[in-house]
């Protein structure tokens, strides 16, 4: 069985370098994909969605399609180690002990996660928001706004964080944020356009077609930070507390 | 005159950054290694950070500046955060009793119980 997984291995990876040699090499201007498609984005992206970040405008705009599922992608990673977790007859004890109860022995943590909380919020926002201008986008706000969750869970208890954004809300919310980026690509689908050609908001937000990509990124961007600060969160206190939301880490 | 600022304190970040790498490596154990990842770094990041907003002053304008006050609130950031992080490690480790490094002959501790938790030579 090991031998016929290592020849397996050999030959495939045989195979693959023999296929690498026809790739392009690195960074070669003359390439295919640098000749047709780059140019027209790095030349009109500018021209046609007025986002002066070529990334967001190709991730948000010209690709929305693939950036939806790559969200709905992550809720189904959520939702799987939700339903694994959550509610499973355990059949071993847990195997992380619960936390010593210390009363007073965490108050630096304490105030320095108070202090650094709503900093770490406001810059999540702030990376949302301007995805367009300089890096940064859905994603990466998400994850900052998740990790700040994580942080008050951490330093106090997860039933603290679990009283500021209960369990019901965090599920609702996650599936809100693919539910809301979406819902930007049905509206445009109903107006007779593409789907998520945000052109079909200017009419109804009473803007440019120029404004109207412009803002429909950014919709699309906050749908995605939602979904991505909900799932973080819940990955969180399932893995740390086994599934139990009691106590953990 | 803050070209000379700058240098000055660059050399001071990069001088405390080396005490600090010297000091990772070379403390004998956990409590003494950390303390001096967390004092060290903190300093010494800050010191470059600090030089890093000066030289961004060349040319004084409203950008300039802003990128400056961006550096100085990364400055408080870090400030707040660099220690607290090193403060929970090394709170974790007194948790967990790791042992604490004494000089070899030394009377032992009496809150020492002789078991090293740590997984670590000493």
């Amino acid at each position: 069985m090991k031998k016929t997984a290592l020849i397996i291995i050999a030959v495939l990876g045989i195979l693959l370098l023999r296929a690498a040699e026809d790739l392009p090499s690195w960074g070669d201007p003359q390439s295919p994909a640098s000749v047709h498609l780059s140019n027209y984005y790095l030349e009109e992206s500018y021209e046609e969605t007025s986002v002066p970040n070529i990334v967001t405008a190709v991730l948000a705009d010209y690709r929305s399609y693939d950036t939806l599922f790559e969200t709905v992608v992550i809720f189904c990673a959520g939702i799987t180690v939700l339903l694994i977790l959550r509610r499973t007859p355990r059949r071993w004890p847990k195997v992380i002990s619960p936390r010593p109860n210390r009363p007073g022995a965490d108050i630096i943590l304490q105030t320095a996660a108070r202090l650094l909380v709503p900093m770490m919020q406001l810059f999540a926002l702030y990376v949302v928001a301007h995805g367009h201008h300089s890096p940064g986008g859905g994603f990466q706000g998400g994850v900052i706004l998740g990790a700040s969750l994580i942080l008050l869970a951490l330093s106090y208890d997860i039933e603290m964080a679990l009283h500021r954004f209960k369990e019901k809300f965090v599920l609702l919310f996650s599936a809100g944020g693919v539910l809301l980026y979406a819902a930007i690509g049905l509206v445009c689908l109903y107006l007779g356009r593409n789907f998520l050609a945000y052109g079909a908001w200017a009419d109804l937000l009473g803007i440019s077609e120029l404004a109207a990509h412009s803002h429909g990124m950014l919709g699309v961007e906050i749908g995605v930070a939602i979904t991505v600060l909900c799932i973080m969160f819940s990955l969180y206190i399932d893995l740390a507390s086994g599934g139990d939301l009691d106590e953990g880490l | 005159m803050l070209d000379i600022l700058v240098i000055l304190c660059m050399a001071a970040g990069l001088f405390f950054f080396f005490g600090t790498t010297v000091g990772i490596i070379r403390f004998p154990d956990f409590y003494t290694r950390t303390h001096a990842a967390g004092k060290g770094d903190t300093l010494s990041v800050m010191l470059m950070l600090a030089g890093l907003a000066l030289y961004n002053l060349h040319h004084l304008s409203l950008a300039t500046l802003l990128v400056s006050g961006k550096i100085g609130i990364i400055c408080v950031v870090v400030f707040i955060a660099s220690p607290t992080a090193t403060h929970a490690i090394m709170d974790a480790g007194y948790e967990a009793k790791v042992r604490s490094w004494s000089r070899p002959g030394a009377p032992k501790d009496p809150d020492d119980d002789g078991q090293d938790n740590s997984g670590e030579k000493l």
